[in-house]
């Protein structure tokens, strides 16, 4: 297979020569490779254009219950052997931790639909720079200017332990971000695809051009709560903050907003899941300690019904692992999660509104106060003013500070269709798609705006 | 360490190389860990052949200020080699700051870590440069986490868990960890029933020197950095509201506000010899008595001011692309003596430490953080201590509030060492010089 650094033969030599080098009572190898490709364009010309081949072999060893990790990229038999001994040493010279439970025993993986296409493996500089080109001409043929970037990227994750565990899996994406810029206004689009043929270049293109077109000149709107209008991209930000409470540490730890509070509701009607078999999304049936992902409900029709764990947070908290470990193993999150789709046209959402918000995108969103999932963000590239179901005039961006799950509390309409968005750079690799409608909310709440 | 236990142990390495080339006018970029003379000719056909797939869409020649080429070392210097020491006496100072906190009822997590980093590198390039540097970081802290009465609170010290400085294992043995462990507790526990910060009310605002790094990081460094002013970044990182025809004329800030760039300050996470086009370090001024006048600037962007870098491109490592960051851009000590000083001439206000929320606009301009823990100021004098405090502004009108800065004695190298930018992402490490300092009707208390 072109593209791909290794393949599954040798990714299983790499990690079988690390369990071998390991001195302790059980020893854990994750092998990743991956081929990133990223050609940025601003001021409608290409001006970073980058490919890198990387990959890391990470051993866990664990001694009695002492563990520790070592990560090395070089990955000759002296490589592995130094970083194998490492993890060892560190291992018997750490201090005893009676909660780890040792690692999970091999379970059985079941099938997913490939994530893997061969095209997007194959994918060359000239092919993404024609793709740049096909989303600058668009801008420039009506004297916008163009930023963004599109990249193909090829990853392969294999996990290995001295129980037994095998897993391996090869993953492809392409994707595509375009903002559009006028003088004095902007607007984003984005597009995600396993398939870079099927990567909708003139559609995000003419997303973003066609709304730029009618964000220039935007007008004060006086901060306030108002009804919104959320395109995917920010429903992607909401769901992002959420997932980070909808795991088994955020309990332990007392952060989560649906702690204590499983099986009572939690937000508005919507529904959302962990879906890693969703072929629509970036399938992957494992986690990285090698353990099969089970599909879970974590909000039901705004019921909170269950959150994501790992092998260690499951232990702790005498519940089923359901295969959930992230590459640094700092705490499960739930990474294929897909927030249900409604019955609404995104026009149909618009018209549904008195008066109100229509949001492109968030901006460097943080939390304000986790327990209650306050977040603070700016607006950014489309922002809008609607008026008895229509867009009447572009706004100057807002900052915001709201709750996200009570902001959920007052779904008025969903969208029918649903965006593919990916997030979660770690380890190198992006281990998050997301799969998110538009939404119509009742009430979100503006504290603050800026002067463009 | 957490609550007792080690949380993680981890020790992470990374070789290989990167070509950077520009062909017919464009630039490419490639990159592999497999270091052999017959993978770096595949990789820099690579980026030739990438270069020119950039022509595609070119406008105009990149063109490049000039560097003279030097062959050089440098190395951070410092007094104990963190990598020389044993993971066992490193380990100990966590475990005995980690039990000192939990020796304090009431807390829910207790936390304590440090990292050491080094890396090595060599630049060359076709103009003849050959520079080798070793550049070494030490840093860390602790954490205490209190749950209860619908809240979460957190303390830590000296900031964040991610303090971070350039030298060796004195960085973090300045600091006392263990003496300061049950003040770290005790504030935890006690902001559970601490009065909330002030509803959308209009005060005074003191920022500790730790705040005050990260606020100048957020609203003086990236809106400095001449790739987001040209637009480089403008899809991803934003553009800055500092547009280079306001480079010498733009009042940032008063004429307390005295705001460096300074790539050779001791201790800096943005100090080295040479930055990664190869060009030396420099120190200069962003902000000279309250007027914007400087930029962080690579050697192309330098080109398009018609003037030379002053040396800010760095990658975060071989793989990554060097892109203008912040080396150390460090607010100036003022006059204003001690924080104790500074309280006592304050009538009323906050007094606000330690970041914990932090967010800005992608030009830089409206900003919203919130910090750990706050304290009434009343008649001079520290009162109640205050919960969840956040405040929020403008950035050239913040900073036209500011009437006081503490003195040289109030002044510590803090720093930033995760900051994000660029696609693919990267992440560096800078360095933010700052004192407490006081700031005047600034709009406070966002959350209800």
């Amino acid at each position: 297979m072109s593209g791909i650094l290794f393949g599954e033969r040798e990714l299983r030599g790499i990690a079988e020569r690390a369990l071998r080098a390991a001195k302790g009572d059980q020893a854990e190898a994750l092998v990743i490779g991956r081929t990133g490709s990223l050609t940025r364009f601003a001021n409608s010309a290409i001006h970073q254009n980058v490919t890198s081949r990387e990959a890391d072999l990470r051993v866990r060893v664990v001694v009695g219950t002492r563990r520790a990790t070592a990560t090395t990229n070089r990955l000759d038999d002296e490589g592995i052997r130094r970083a194998a001994e490492l993890a060892s040493d560190l291992a018997r010279r750490a201090p005893e931790d009676p909660t780890f439970p040792g690692l999970p025993a091999p379970r059985v993986i079941p099938s997913s639909p490939s994530a893997y296409v061969e095209k997007t493996a194959e994918a060359t500089p000239l092919d993404r720079a024609r793709a740049v080109k096909t989303m600058c001409d668009s801008a420039t043929a009506v004297r916008l200017i163009a930023a963004g970037f599109v990249s193909t990227n090829v990853q392969e994750i294999a996990v290995a332990s001295t129980l037994g565990t095998w897993a391996y899996a090869p993953e492809t994406f392409a994707e595509a971000q375009i903002a559009a810029i006028g003088d004095d206004g902007s607007a984003f689009a984005q597009r995600v695809s396993m398939d870079v043929t099927s990567l909708d270049v003139n559609g995000a293109a003419a997303e973003a051009v066609g709304k730029a077109t009618i964000a220039q000149h935007p007008r004060d709107l006086a901060p306030g709560t108002y009804e919104v209008v959320l395109a995917p991209y920010a429903v992607r930000d909401m769901v992002g903050f959420l997932g980070l409470q909808l795991n088994g540490l955020a309990i332990e730890e007392g952060r989560s907003f649906v702690g204590g509070k499983i099986g009572r509701s939690v937000t508005g009607p919507i529904t959302l899941v962990e879906d890693p078999y969703d072929s629509r999304s970036i399938p992957r049936a494992f986690d990285f300690e090698g353990q099969p992902s089970d599909r879970v409900t974590l909000i039901e029709k705004g019921v909170a019904r269950g959150v994501v764990y790992d092998s260690v947070t499951a232990h702790r908290g005498k519940v089923e692992n359901t295969g959930h470990a992230t590459p640094f193993l700092i705490q499960p999150a739930p990474m294929h999660m897909r927030l249900e789709a409604g019955d609404k046209t995104r026009d149909q959402l618009v018209a549904g509104v008195k008066k109100g918000v229509l949001v492109t995108r968030f901006w460097y969103t943080r939390w304000v106060h986790q327990l209650r999932t306050i977040v603070t963000g700016m607006t950014r590239d489309g922002t809008f003013a609607i008026l008895d179901g229509e867009i009447v005039h572009p706004v100057k961006n807002f900052r915001f500070t709201q709750s996200y799950h009570e902001a959920l509390g007052g779904v008025r309409g969903i969208s029918k269709d649903l965006s593919l968005l990916m997030t979660g750079e770690q380890f190198g690799l992006m281990t998050s798609a997301q799969r998110v409608p538009a939404l119509h909310l009742a009430a979100f709440t503006f504290t603050g705006s800026t002067r463009y | 360490m957490k609550n007792g236990r080690l949380d993680a142990v981890d020790r992470s390495d990374s070789f290989g190389f990167g070509v950077r080339a520009m062909a017919d006018g464009a630039w490419g970029f490639a990159a592999s860990q497999i270091v052999t003379a017959q993978e770096a000719d595949r990789v820099g056909a690579l980026a030739v052949e990438i270069a020119k797939a950039s022509a595609l869409t070119k406008k105009r020649d990149a063109t490049l200020a000039p560097v003279d080429p030097v062959r050089a070392t440098y190395e951070t210097p410092m007094d104990f080699d963190p990598f020389a020491m044993s993971f066992d006496d490193r380990i100990k100072l966590l475990m005995n700051a980690e039990v000192r906190m939990r020796e304090r009822k009431g807390l829910r997590t207790t936390r304590a870590a440090y990292a050491v980093w080094r890396e090595d590198k060599l630049f060359m390039s076709s103009e003849g440069a050959d520079i080798t540097q070793r550049l070494t970081e030490v840093g860390g802290g602790i954490a205490a986490e209190a749950v209860g009465n619908g809240e979460l609170q957190i303390r830590t010290y000296p900031d964040g868990l991610r303090y971070q400085n350039a030298g060796g294992w004195e960085i973090l043995t300045r600091w006392d960890l263990i003496g300061n462990a049950e003040r770290v507790a005790d504030e935890a526990v006690a902001l559970l029933s601490a009065k909330p910060c002030p509803q959308d009310a209009i005060t005074t605002v003191i920022l500790s020197g730790n705040q005050l790094s990260l606020q100048c990081h957020e609203s003086c460094g990236h809106p400095i950095e001449l790739d987001r002013a040209l637009g480089s970044e403008a899809a991803f990182a934003g553009t800055s509201f500092l547009t280079p025809d306001k480079l010498g004329t733009f009042r940032y800030g008063s004429s307390q506000v005295n705001i460096r760039i300074d790539a050779t300050s001791e201790g800096g996470l943005g100090t080295f010899g040479f930055d990664d086009e190869g060009v030396p370090a420099s120190e200069g001024w962003a902000v000279k008595d309250g007027i914007f006048v400087g930029y962080l600037m690579s050697r192309e962007t330098a080109a398009a001011l018609g003037t030379r870098s002053n040396g800010t491109m760095r990658a975060d490592g071989w793989a990554r692309v060097p892109i203008i960051r912040m080396t150390n851009v460090s607010v100036m000590p003022g006059s204003a003596g001690t924080l104790d000083d500074l309280v006592a001439d304050t009538d009323d206000g906050i007094l606000m430490d330690t970041n914990r929320s932090w967010s800005i606009d992608d030009k830089r301009f409206n900003f919203q953080f919130g910090t750990e823990i706050g304290w009434e100021i009343k008649k001079g004098k520290r009162r109640d201590m205050v919960r969840n405090p956040t405040y929020t502004g403008l950035t050239p009108e913040f900073w036209g509030s500011c009437d006081a800065i503490c003195s040289e004695s109030e002044w510590v190298m803090w720093g930033t060492p995760n900051c994000g930018k660029g696609q693919p992402g990267q992440g560096a490490h800078t360095g933010h010089g700052a004192a407490p300092a006081r700031f005047r009707d600034v709009r406070v208390g966002v959350i209800k």
